[in-house]
């Protein structure tokens, strides 16, 4: 993906673009919100990654005005030393798609950068959801694994639509926590891994390939192959 | 002078003098014309009836008769009460006791107040002017001056009045300005000490209760509410310096032999991943503070809605129940139907998580944990947590909701201290309270929330 990264400060800057170039992104940089701005507008890009806070006169909520009045639906991943509810809802109410709070774990970045660049792609209407032989209809919410129906609680089944739509994607612990439980408080108990496991012994029995990975210090990935 | 005046007591006395003043003067006026016009009537009155007498007199007896009376009337009058003369057509004396017709009086007949002039005095007089069959001119007159010391003493009267009103006013405004002063000074007094850091200065109040007393009490509560919060941001500032310090020195001694020793790659990346999670505790320590200033701001109160905390806490459970689960804990919930407050749903969510989070923390495998939410007598809504834990020893129950407080039972669980402090911080938020009471064996934490919360 095309990525382009507006932060003024070097050090956080280099090691975002390190990280999201590791992972095979394309990235660039601008560090202060007038380029920013001129270069989210002028080219093409599949997310932003965005200050909420840059020196000079153009702010990281102003720029994403900016870009939506204009009509660019760019997804935006707002980055923010501000963690307040209001501040939260403040960004994500100005245009933003997604808001993280610095300072974030790079897995942390990676994991929502690949889920809003994924989300610009697909955003049809859906009518069932694939991995492997795992096939979730979300009309009659129904989920078989080859032939057998696996009969799950409708907070597990929110789970595993979220695992599924982003396939081959590692979500965080956090991401799950907000998009599933609609939670943005820490619980300190590992209670999501709870709940995966507890998912796993649904969907994949003893004889079957494992869907659901943990991946060290991120969080976890669903995908049909190791 | 201009100090004085500028001061409020002696504005109200002044007012009130000014005001007094204008009452008397109001009353003064309406005295002097009701004296005025009654007592001109009335003498004007007799003048008339004796002038009538005179001249029924005359009609019987003619001018001789007339002349006769009014000599013998002016013989035995006491002088000066009554002016009578009888003249003829040409203003000739013919009895009387004055000595010729004065100049200036009127030439229609009636009663006339006028200055004539007698002798040659001029005199203010109350005449009637009757003329007789033939000509003869018959004067009944009073000398108005007759009544100038009643007026006069009057007029004393007024002036003692208004002397006495402002001499009274002025002294009454100085002593007033006096004792205000001195309780306005003692309250600045003590005001400035306090802002000189002398946070345990409070003002003393009397027992009138009267309205210097009640601003007192109003303000000394107030101080206790600034010293509370002062004495809580120092608290905290203290042990943030502790609690950030330690893991802080942690990580830091950490790198520093990770510098110096340069072990082995599998060694060093191993020892990266522990400076990491030491990182992150103290990451999570500053959001679980920041999170608490959040809510103690009170800013979140305007995003207050109706909130089922029933529905509320039936998901949290929901959430924990796998957890609970896994260490073969058993988990029960209990509600009376719908529980609404007025409240945070978000914040709300998180006390009960924050409640459960501990005792799922404190109690051992296959020990019990149930959550209960219902409505007291009193119509406030009850959410209870209740375990078979090792509990909160009752010398630790008041301190136990105090930032980074850990008791001798809880000091070997995993956590940084905070997540009572929070759940204090929600209830309060919602004009609620918490509450850690001993469940036999084992912690109840109750968290009560008045229905019209918010205040």
């Amino acid at each position: 993906m095309k990525i382009l990264i507006v932060e003024d400060n070097e050090r956080v800057a280099g090691f975002v673009t390190r990280g999201l170039r590791e992972a095979g992104h394309t990235v660039e940089h601008a560090a202060n919100g007038r380029d920013g701005m001129f270069m989210a507008a002028s080219e093409r890009y599949d997310v932003v990654v965005m200050d909420r806070m840059l020196p000079g006169d153009i702010d990281g909520l102003a720029i994403i005005e900016a870009l939506r009045k204009s009509g660019n639906r760019t997804p935006i991943l707002i980055l923010s030393a501000l963690n307040d509810v209001d501040e939260r809802i403040r960004g994500l109410r100005s245009g933003g798609d997604d808001y993280l709070t610095k300072p974030f774990a790079l897995g942390e970045l990676l994991a929502r950068v690949d889920a809003l660049g994924r989300r610009s792609v697909d955003r049809g209407a859906e009518r069932a959801l694939q991995v492997g032989d795992l096939r979730m209809d979300l009309l009659s919410r129904r989920v078989t694994r080859g032939s057998r129906a696996i009969n799950l609680q409708p907070r597990e089944f929110k789970l595993l639509e979220y695992l599924m739509r982003h396939a081959n994607q590692v979500v965080t612990r956090t991401m799950l926590l907000e998009a599933v439980w609609d939670y943005n408080f820490d619980p300190q108990t590992n209670v999501v891994d709870v709940h995966i496991s507890k998912l796993r012994q649904k969907i994949e029995h003893d004889s079957e390939q494992p869907l659901v990975k943990t991946v060290r210090n991120a969080g976890y990935m669903m995908c049909e192959h190791d | 002078m201009t100090r004085l005046i500028r001061s409020a007591a002696v504005t109200w006395a002044l007012g009130y003098v000014l005001l007094g003043l204008a009452a008397l003067g109001v009353f003064a006026v309406v005295l002097w014309y009701a004296w005025n016009v009654t007592i001109f009537a009335v003498r004007e009155e007799v003048l008339r009836d004796d002038a009538q007498r005179l001249t029924e007199l005359f009609n019987r007896e003619g001018v001789a008769g007339l002349t006769a009376y009014l000599n013998t009337r002016v013989g035995m009058q006491i002088a000066g009460e009554r002016t009578l003369l009888l003249t003829d057509g040409a203003h000739r004396r013919l009895a009387g006791n004055i000595a010729a017709w004065p100049q200036g009086v009127p030439d229609d007949p009636g009663a006339h107040a006028v200055a004539v002039d007698i002798a040659g005095r001029p005199t203010h007089m109350m005449l009637v002017r009757t003329t007789l069959p033939g000509g003869y001119q018959l004067l009944v007159g009073r000398d108005l001056a007759l009544f100038r010391p009643l007026e006069r003493l009057f007029m004393w009267g007024l002036l003692a009045a208004v002397t006495f009103l402002f001499v009274f006013g002025v002294a009454g405004a100085i002593l007033m300005r006096r004792q205000l002063l001195a309780r306005v000074d003692g309250i600045r007094q003590t005001v400035s000490a306090i802002m000189q850091g002398d946070l345990r200065r409070r003002l003393s109040t009397g027992k009138t209760g009267g309205e210097l007393d009640t601003l007192s009490q109003t303000l000394n509560g107030m101080l206790d509410h600034i010293e509370h919060l002062i004495r809580g941001i120092s608290n905290v500032s203290n042990s943030v310096a502790h609690d950030l310090r330690t893991p802080l020195a942690e990580l830091r001694s950490r790198l520093e032999e990770l510098a110096l020793a340069r072990p082995p790659p599998p060694e060093t990346f191993a020892e990266i991943d522990a400076a990491v999670a030491d990182l992150d505790r103290v990451m999570r320590i500053f959001s679980a503070l920041l999170r608490l200033a959040e809510i103690d701001s009170g800013a979140r109160r305007s995003g207050f809605v109706r909130v089922d905390a029933a529905a509320v806490a039936a998901e949290v459970v929901e959430f924990y129940e796998p957890a609970a689960e896994q260490k073969g804990i058993a988990f029960s919930f209990r509600t009376d139907g719908v529980a609404a407050v007025a409240g945070d749903p978000v914040l709300l969510a998180q006390a009960v998580s924050n409640l459960i989070d501990n005792s799922l923390k404190s109690v051992s495998e296959r020990g019990a944990i149930s959550v209960r939410v219902g409505r007291r007598a009193d119509g406030a809504v009850e959410i209870a947590v209740a375990d078979d834990g090792p509990g909160i020893a009752d010398a630790d129950k008041p301190r136990a909701t105090e930032r980074f407080f850990r008791g001798d039972t809880s000091r070997a669980t995993p956590g940084v201290g905070l997540g009572l402090s929070i759940v204090d911080a929600i209830a309060k938020l919602h004009g609620g309270v918490l509450q850690l009471l001993d469940n036999h064996p084992g912690l109840l934490a109750q968290m009560i929330l008045p229905v019209s919360a918010a205040r």
